[in-house]
């Protein structure tokens, strides 16, 4: 076929397939949804990075002489590793999306993905000040079955009562040396305070860790309590049914 | 009233604004277009004449379909080119068979500056030395292929290709270095052997 015919042949089928050319507001909205998605991810990843800034603020390096591992142990074990792969994901949304954009393909692989770290690590920065990975990471606690035990890695590192830690609920207050504590497993602990001098302010329904040495299999002397800061969540989605009224004792 | 030869001495960009309100003005795109991009889609894969005018229809439908996606950040006929470039790579993945590359006319200037490199080939005739590069574009990659072709036969800058094929122009450069070290490599091989 000549190409002449076949310009003519071009026009005709588009006449009579009668095809119209796409409203200027589907690629409007296909860029929008683009960005969108790309500004969610990278909120996301500011998100992620705030809770994870949260757990290494309280990764209790400093006591890594009373609980007797090394910083590079305690870093393995404490490392929020999901947390890593969720971050990875979203950073490589913001990166997929920027790609996609219009002009998104003229900048180097390297260039965008810098751009969507350095944007997570300002976000993250940002919403680490304003504690809301804090509260991200409580809400998570509170309201996803199994968040806990899977994306923070303080519950399952404090729940060794085997090595002298002990994570809980404070179930039951008996008397100035003794009191009850249900773990992540939902299981009740008696706990002996050795050291009269201990002083800490325990209420019911309280989440503390113990540092002390495990007595038998429902038995833990402590000599040292602590609140639970990254995982109060989690023991807090028990619910306040499942533990007496909160009373306050201070020893 | 805008007369045919009015639309004639309008730029593709002008004539993209006009064609959304008067369909008919698509023909003038057609006929600027049409012979290039069925030279480009023969040199880059191996299709029959039907196919190739197959996808010559198809892309030109893509264009009319997505006229409102241009803008002027690109020049219109890399635009064009892209989409031609993506409706190939379609086929070639739905054959999934290994394009040949069709006689292709490479200018006299570009045949020295592709020859450059390769010292052997001093002795052959222009003639000669364009059947070698020729045979020696087909045996390379599809993404090399193309890579020079639009470059050296189409004729588009850096900035062009970049556009065409939705890749930084750091990556086309390189992309360029390596298409004509294979070239070179292939015709080597090919004379010595």
């Amino acid at each position: 076929m000549e190409t002449k015919n076949l310009g003519e042949k071009i026009l005709q089928t588009i006449q009579e397939q009668k095809i119209k050319p796409k409203g200027r507001w589907y690629f409007l909205l296909k860029n929008y949804f683009i960005w969108a998605i790309g500004g969610l991810a990278l909120l996301a990843a500011g998100a992620a990075l705030s809770v994870m800034i949260y757990f290494f603020r309280y990764n209790d390096f400093g006591m890594r002489g009373e609980i007797n591992k090394s910083f590079a142990e305690m870093l393995i074990l404490t490392m929020p590793y999901l947390w890593i792969v969720c971050l990875g994901i979203f950073v490589f949304v913001v990166y997929y999306n920027l790609k996609h954009t219009k002009t998104g393909y003229r900048y180097p692989i390297w260039i965008i993905i810098t751009v969507a770290i350095v944007t997570s690590l300002i976000l993250g920065g940002l919403f680490t000040i304003a504690g809301w990975g804090e509260r991200l990471d409580e809400v998570l606690e509170k309201r996803t079955p199994m968040y806990g035990e899977m994306m923070n890695p303080h519950i399952n590192f404090w729940s060794n009562p085997g090595e002298g830690r002990l994570v809980g609920i404070v179930s039951g207050i008996a008397t100035k040396e003794e009191f009850n504590l249900v773990d992540k497993d939902d299981k009740e602990w008696v706990i002996y305070i050795s050291e009269r001098e201990l002083k800490f302010p325990l209420e019911i329904g309280q989440p503390i860790r113990l540092l002390g040495e495990k007595k038998s299999e429902v038995e833990f002397e402590v000599n040292r309590i602590m609140p639970m800061t990254p995982g109060r969540g989690f023991f807090k989605h028990m619910g306040p049914g499942d533990h007496p009224p909160i009373m306050k004792k201070n020893f | 009233m805008i007369t045919n030869l009015d639309l004639e001495e309008k730029t593709d960009e002008e004539l993209v604004i006009i064609i959304l309100e008067n369909q008919n003005a698509f023909s003038l795109v057609v006929d600027r277009y049409k012979d290039k991009l069925l030279r480009y889609i023969r040199r880059i894969s191996s299709v029959s004449v039907e196919e190739s005018e197959d996808m010559l229809q198809n892309i030109f439908i893509k264009v009319y379909l997505n006229l409102n996606e241009f803008d002027d950040s690109l020049k219109f006929s890399s635009w064009v080119y892209r989409i031609a470039h993506n409706e190939v790579i379609d086929n070639y993945r739905k054959r999934k068979s290994r394009p040949q590359l069709m006689d292709v006319d490479i200018k006299d200037s570009y045949v020295k500056e592709l020859a450059g490199d390769t010292n052997i080939l001093e002795e052959l005739s222009r003639e000669e030395l364009k059947c070698e590069i020729s045979e020696a574009i087909n045996k390379l990659d599809l993404k090399f292929q193309e890579i020079i072709i639009l470059k050296y036969i189409e004729e588009k800058d850096y900035q062009e290709i970049s556009d065409i094929i939705k890749k930084p122009l750091g990556t086309v450069a390189s992309r360029m270095n390596k298409a004509k070290a294979e070239l070179k490599k292939v015709l080597v091989h090919k004379n010595f052997s």
